[in-house]
């Protein structure tokens, strides 16, 4: 217990706090490497000081259970006082947990299970709680939430989209209320007073994008030096840098789906940037494009497809050269024109139509590759975009320069504290550790899982697989129960459909080309008899409601159609079923032309294919299980590469501050 | 790599408003015709190489233009030499690192604080794994020179060089007249113990007055110098001063002298310590004198002045071919060379290379590396004779510097760079190919094969002089080492106990004759009796005197008498049958040579020639071939001479109380020199190398295994 003399001094005030960034050095990297083993191994052991909680906090749920709504006010604000005071010690958090609970289950009627206790508090510790899909992590992180706004700390719960930020704010808003806490809700459209209010208030629900991209918008704002002094010092001079911020700093942030937004999106570059003007962008894009169409294939230039650059022959330059004469102006540079020539055959031949860009009311959509959605207001930088506008014959937009960029990576690495939750992050653990210093926990079940895991079907081509998946749909269906069918791409969803269009069965795709009524097919995808197909953006917290006599016959059958280039996606669709202890089935069916195997030497999977059918199975199983591994590796070592590039680029860009 | 013109990280660069800061100072050379501009951080002493195109850059920073700006004005000036914008980064950055650069924000203290606490801990980390050269800043002797330099600047003119030519000249023709005596048995001298005290005492002075050497030419032509220290090459302090304004010096020759001056004062001071050499009595001066010559002449050669080495030779070398920074662009070179040529990288990052300087670049790359392991090993070995320990420590330090560091970092590339994305194969494929035609050429190749083993002069056994009976030895008839004819007496021996009994044995004689002349003629039977017992006595007496005359022991054989530790001899208790001496006719010596059983098969079945060597004269060897083979292999020596505790190499089995068991066994062979006439005495160690022609490496190796599979596992 702290004594009296340091008891009333409150935590000094600190202009938007943030966690300073870390030069690693190798030593620092050797550390993280090494430590991930044992700290790995003693989150999974747990926390022994859980059980004396949960028993404190049980003990307190009677004395909780008789007070009134004034007793339960005057305990609040004591609280408050004292988490204020000693921070988060055993006592204080059991009974801030208690009261939570209290309070939630006369607003909400919801009561949390002691697992959820554990999950709170491993979260409060600053650590990944791992709960199985299903387990009520929406409930959970109020414990967490609620306990670190009660004592002060402004608190951020971050949701993978609007829709649950929305959502979860909306379902837990009466429980905060009733606590006297705030609660925010930022979604994309709103303005930055709406939004500065949000970020206001003691507990802050919003998407990742959104919080990262207004932390961009503060860093631009800020000038890029969040430092009080810098602050100060640019007031005297009469400067107005550092108004019209709207967030109060990095305090601590519960991350929902942690290991989607901290591993997978890791690598996702949140850039803010303006517009150039169209006019002169359309010139040079169109210029640049006749230009090219003058050069021939292999003679002029090169196309290395696995390295999705184009490359210009000693031919190609001196045609361009040639070209570039008669053009005049920037034209005559060789390095702009040669750099431009690059760019229009890149656009030309590297991006096709469908498969990396769609075009929807004259304009030019990115697909991401990952989720299959589109990414609306995304564009590609370096004259790109123009180049792929020009080429598809849509307005020509300017383009757009950055003007400040981050990662996902980098921007939840400086939160003072930080804490997740999620369904899978075993399997990245030692990652979370080594990259946020995050250790993850597993939490137990509340009640014993009902989901049953399929044989695997594995067929020999792709039009096999599909059909199959028809077949087995429409069989499911007619025998009463949901049908979740999770496919890895806009066009894969787009080709089941067309089949069981054409098998005449009433079904719903969620992808990219649809998710404005995502929540509504979400909401149908539960009842008797239905098919739903969608892209693995449905995996991640979404709670489908089953129907009762499908549930009476083994709940929602999940299907899914190829295997994702993490084992953690698959286990989140899977999850989608047999949530909250109720029954469901899993079945995975693929085909050895999935485009995962593409990791695998074609030769084995030749062998594989031609193997008798009871042995192909298992080796096939083998095989994939292999290409996923290497996928994961992959993926793990391209994030590891980019937080030291970011290092680099740090060092380099030193004269000017750093990165934002 | 194609070159982008664009940065994705140009916004962050864009806005800043960069100028250099006051102390910065650039300087135009010209290096193999071509212009650059030296940049020179007048705080630090750091110095930076640009060419025009981004000196054209910096000149356009004032503090009030933007980078955007700068980027644009130098797109129109510069053509195709533009920057990219990634390349105005680096430039920027670089300036920026090197603290000449001021931005127009706020300065970030605790990045820079940060930047110059990793710098003073990288130099921290290099003096650990380089402990031998770390350096410790004492005093500034800037004002000490200027105070001096009145001094000393009447010595820095014409007359001045016009005297030392003079000096150095007429000392190099007086060394050349006493060549043999500067040079008679130098190793000696110079390893003596109290030698090596006074050349440890000596070096920190001449090397101070080289170091101030430097500092005054350097100040002569218009340079600072603000640091002197100690430096510890290998352990030994030697002071040195920074002269890193040098760089600033226009021309090239005014940059080799200040790096030559070190050298030159050295040469002086050898010369000047010639003639006390030559004239002083034998005593400390004269020796300190000739540790002078000695630093001045020999550590110049092999170290300082020699360009292969990063020390003074090497920038002045430098500056001459106008090829800055040779050491490390040079070794990019090759790498670049490497990366284009065999790797096949189509767009390598070229160094900087001038016209004409490829040459030198892959010359002094391949030589200078070759020249480093070379002295690295002389040292290594010298050390390790006198401390061992130490010359292993020192072994393992400079491989894993010199040869596991940049292995390693090979490695690192070959597996890891992006460079080499679209070429891995291609280059994993030609080193491992390189590596491979190595291993070949070394195992398939056939290499001459030889055993060298020891052996001891030997002579046959009939020339052996063996002790004819019991006795003290009295006299050496013969002189040790003399020619002595068959039949000559050698050595008598004594035995008193032999005299006596004659004397008894002649007395018995005597009586018995007596009685026999008395006998009884009635009794014949005693008679007989008495005959008997006299001839029996009879009997005796001759085999005592024989005994008596086998005391004088002969030659047997014509030949040379050779008595090992002839002056023990007399008054020695010799056994009867004992060796005592050989007589060895010359022709006649054999050389015993035992061979340890690993080597016995192939010197029994593969000997194409065998040669010997003798300890006292290693430069000649004589021919020979095996006379007789023993065909059973023994654990017994032919003499102790071969075994370690008489200097040889065989190991004795020490549970064995004689001391003649070995612990490996031997095959016995005897040699029969082609000539006797160097061969040394009898007993003499010799070595012996028995050629068994050429022979791949792969087949020894195999053979090898093969015996070890079979010692220890009888497969």
């Amino acid at each position: 217990m702290s004594d009296v003399s340091g008891s009333w001094t409150l935590p000094p005030l600190v202009y938007h706090p943030e966690r300073p960034e870390r030069r690693e050095g190798w030593v620092d990297r050797l550390e993280a490497t090494v430590t991930a083993w044992p700290v790995v191994v003693r989150a999974r052991l747990g926390d022994p000081r859980v059980a004396r909680l949960v028993a404190s906090v049980n003990a307190l749920e009677d004395q909780h259970l008789n007070m009134d709504e004034h007793a339960l006010q005057t305990s609040t604000e004591a609280l408050r006082v004292r988490l204020r005071r000693d921070g988060f010690s055993l006592d204080a958090v059991a009974e801030a947990f208690a009261l939570v609970r209290e309070v939630s289950r006369r607003t909400l009627g919801l009561r949390h299970y002691d697992v959820q206790l554990a999950g709170g508090y491993a979260m409060l510790n600053g650590m990944v709680a791992e709960m199985d899909t299903g387990e009520g992590k929406t409930l959970t992180a109020t414990l967490t939430a609620a306990t670190a706004a009660l004592a002060g700390t402004p608190v951020h719960v971050v949701t993978v989209n609007d829709y649950l930020a929305k959502r979860d704010a909306e379902n837990m808003g009466p429980l905060y209320k009733a606590l006297g806490l705030t609660v925010g809700t930022i979604v994309h459209g709103l303005q930055p007073p709406q939004r500065q209010a949000a970020y206001g208030c003691d507990i802050t629900y919003t998407s990742n994008k959104e919080i990262a991209f207004d932390y961009l918008r503060d860093r631009i704002a800020l000038g890029n030096q969040p430092s009080s002094l810098a602050r100060k010092l640019k007031r005297v001079q009469g400067s107005r840098q550092g108004e019209g911020t709207v967030m109060r700093g990095l305090k601590f942030a519960i991350v929902d789906e942690a290991d989607s937004v901290l591993v997978d999106e890791a690598r996702t570059p949140l850039i803010i940037s303006r517009e150039t003007p169209p006019d002169r962008e359309q010139q040079w894009a169109e210029t640049s494009l006749d230009l090219v169409k003058q050069l021939e294939i292999d003679r002029d230039y090169k196309i290395l497809r696995t390295e999705r650059r184009v490359e210009l022959t000693r031919a190609g330059r001196d045609r361009l050269a040639g070209l570039g004469d008669e053009l005049g102006g920037i034209w005559r540079s060789s390095v702009r024109r040669e750099e431009s020539a690059r760019q229009a055959l890149t656009a030309l031949h590297l991006f096709q139509k469908g498969d990396h860009y769609l075009v929807q009311d004259d304009k030019v959509q990115i697909v991401d590759e990952y989720s299959g959605r589109i990414m609306a207001d995304r564009s590609w930088s370096e004259g790109l975009h123009q180049l792929v506008e020009a080429k598809e014959g849509c307005t020509v937009t300017g383009q757009k320069v950055p003007m400040a960029r981050i990662t996902y990576q980098r921007f939840f690495r400086r939160y003072q504290r930080l804490a997740g939750m999620t369904g899978t992050a075993r399997e990245v653990s030692r990652e979370l550790w080594a990259v946020y210093r995050l250790p993850a926990t597993r939490i137990a079940t509340n009640r014993p899982t009902q989901r049953r895991h399929m044989r695997t079907r594995i067929l020999k081509s792709a039009e096999l697989k599909w059909q199959a998946i028809a077949e087995r749909a429409a069989e499911l269906s007619a025998g009463g129960h949901a049908v979740l069918i999770g496919t890895r791409s806009v066009v894969a969803s787009e080709t089941l459909s067309e089949l069981l269009t054409d098998a005449g069965l009433e079904h719903e795709v969620l992808n990219a080309a649809q998710d404005k009524h995502e929540a509504e097919i979400i909401a149908k995808a539960g009842e008797l008899g239905r098919i739903t197909v969608a892209t693995n953006m449905a995996g991640r917290g979404v709670d489908i409601p089953v129907d009762e006599r499908v549930l009476e016959k083994d709940g929602l059958h999940v299907i899914l159609s190829e295997r994702h280039d993490a084992s953690r996606i698959d286990r989140q669709l899977a999850g989608r079923c047999g949530r909250h202890g109720e029954p469901g089935a899993v079945q995975a069916m693929l085909s050895l032309e999935d485009p995962l195997l593409e990791l695998i030497y074609p030769f084995i999977i030749r062998w594989t294919s031609a193997l008798p059918r009871y042995c192909r199975n298992p080796v096939a199983l083998f095989v994939f299980w292999r290409a996923q591994r290497r996928a994961e590796r992959a993926h793990s070592s391209a994030r590891r590469a980019l937080l030291k590039q970011d290092q680099k680029l740090g060092d380099l860009l030193a004269f000017s501050g750093g990165l934002e | 790599m194609e070159k982008s013109l664009f940065s994705p990280n140009w916004y962050r660069a864009q806005d800043a408003r960069p100028c250099l800061r006051s102390h910065a100072r650039i300087h135009r050379h010209h290096y193999r015709g071509q212009l650059w501009y030296v940049l020179q951080d007048r705080t630090s002493g750091r110095f930076l190489r640009f060419t025009p195109a981004a000196y054209l850059v910096i000149s356009l920073m004032n503090g009030q233009r933007t980078v955007q700006e700068i980027w644009d004005l130098s797109c129109e000036r510069l053509g195709d030499d533009v920057l990219t914008q990634d390349e105005m980064i680096s430039l920027l950055a670089q300036l920026h690192q090197s603290d000449v650069l001021r931005g127009d924000g706020i300065p970030d203290l605790a990045e820079s604080s940060e930047r110059a606490r990793r710098e003073g801990r990288r130099k921290k980390i290099m003096g650990l794994i380089n402990p031998l050269a770390v350096r410790i800043p004492l005093l500034d002797p800037d004002r000490f020179l200027a105070a001096t330099m009145p001094a000393i600047r009447p010595l820095m003119s014409w007359v001045g060089a016009l005297i030392f030519v003079a000096v150095v000249a007429s000392a190099a023709v007086l060394a050349g007249l006493n060549w043999p005596r500067l040079t008679n048995n130098i190793a000696d001298r110079v390893l003596a113990a109290e030698s090596i005290l006074l050349l440890l005492l000596t070096y920190p002075f001449v090397k101070a007055i080289h170091e101030l050497g430097h500092g005054y030419v350097l100040k002569r032509l218009g340079g600072e110098v603000h640091e002197m220290g100690l430096m510890f090459l290998v352990f030994l302090p030697v002071p040195y001063v920074d002269a890193s304004d040098t760089a600033a010096l226009r021309h090239k020759w005014q940059r080799a002298l200040v790096g030559a001056a070190g050298i030159l004062v050295e040469a002086f001071l050898a010369s000047l310590a010639l003639f006390v050499w030559l004239n002083a009595e034998e005593g400390m001066v004269r020796a300190i004198a000739f540790n002078v010559m000695l630093i001045g002449g020999v550590s110049t050669l092999l170290f300082n002045g020699n360009p292969l080495l990063r020390f003074d030779g090497y920038y002045v070398f430098s500056d001459l071919i106008e090829a800055p920074n040779l050491g490390s662009r040079s070794n990019r070179y090759l790498g670049y060379l490497i990366q284009r040529h065999l790797f096949g990288v189509e767009h390598p990052e070229p160094p900087a290379t001038a016209p004409g300087e490829a040459r030198w670049l892959i010359f002094y790359s391949i030589a200078s590396f070759c020249y480093r392991i070379f002295i690295m090993t002389v040292i290594i070995s010298v050390v390790a004779t006198k401390f061992f320990v130490i010359g292993v420590v020192l072994a393992l330090w400079a491989i894993v510097l010199m040869l596991g560091v940049p292995l390693g970092k090979q490695l690192r590339f070959l597996f890891t760079s992006p460079v080499l994305r679209r070429n891995r194969r291609r280059a994993l494929g030609v080193t491992s190919g390189i590596i491979a035609s190595v291993v070949m050429l070394v195992m398939l190749v056939p290499l001459p094969y030889s055993t060298v083993t020891e052996g001891v002069v030997w002579t046959p056994d009939e020339s052996t002089v063996f002790a004819g009976a019991a006795g003290v030895v009295n006299e050496l008839i013969a002189q040790p080492n003399a020619y002595v004819a068959a039949g000559e007496p050698l050595i008598r021996l004594q035995d008193d106990f032999l005299d006596a009994r004659v004397k008894v044995l002649e007395a018995q004689a005597a009586e018995l004759r007596l009685r026999y002349a008395a006998r009884d003629t009635f009794d014949p039977a005693e008679a007989k009796m008495v005959q008997e017992r006299l001839q029996l006595a009879e009997a005796d007496l001759d085999l005592t005197l024989e005994r008596q005359r086998d005391l004088l022991v002969h030659s047997e054989t014509d030949g040379r008498f050779v008595v090992p530790r002839a002056a023990d001899l007399p008054g020695r208790f010799v056994r009867q049958g004992e060796v005592l001496s050989f007589v060895s006719k010359q022709e006649d010596s054999v050389v015993r040579v035992v061979v340890p059983e690993d080597q016995a098969d192939v010197v029994r079945n593969r000997v194409r020639s065998v040669e010997l060597k003798f300890q006292n004269r290693v430069t000649m060897t004589v021919s020979a071939e095996i006379n007789r083979e023993i065909p059973a292999l023994s654990n017994t020596l032919p003499s102790l001479a071969l075994s370690t505790l008489g200097g040889g190499e065989i190991v004795l089995d020490p549970t064995d109380t004689n001391q003649v068991r070995t612990i490996s066994r031997l095959l016995h062979l005897e040699l029969k020199p082609a000539s006797t006439e160097h061969l040394p005495a009898m007993g003499s160690r010799v070595y012996v190398r028995f050629t068994h022609g050429a022979e791949p490496l792969a087949l020894r190796l195999y053979r090898g295994i093969r015996q070890v599979f079979l010692r220890r596992f009888n497969v």
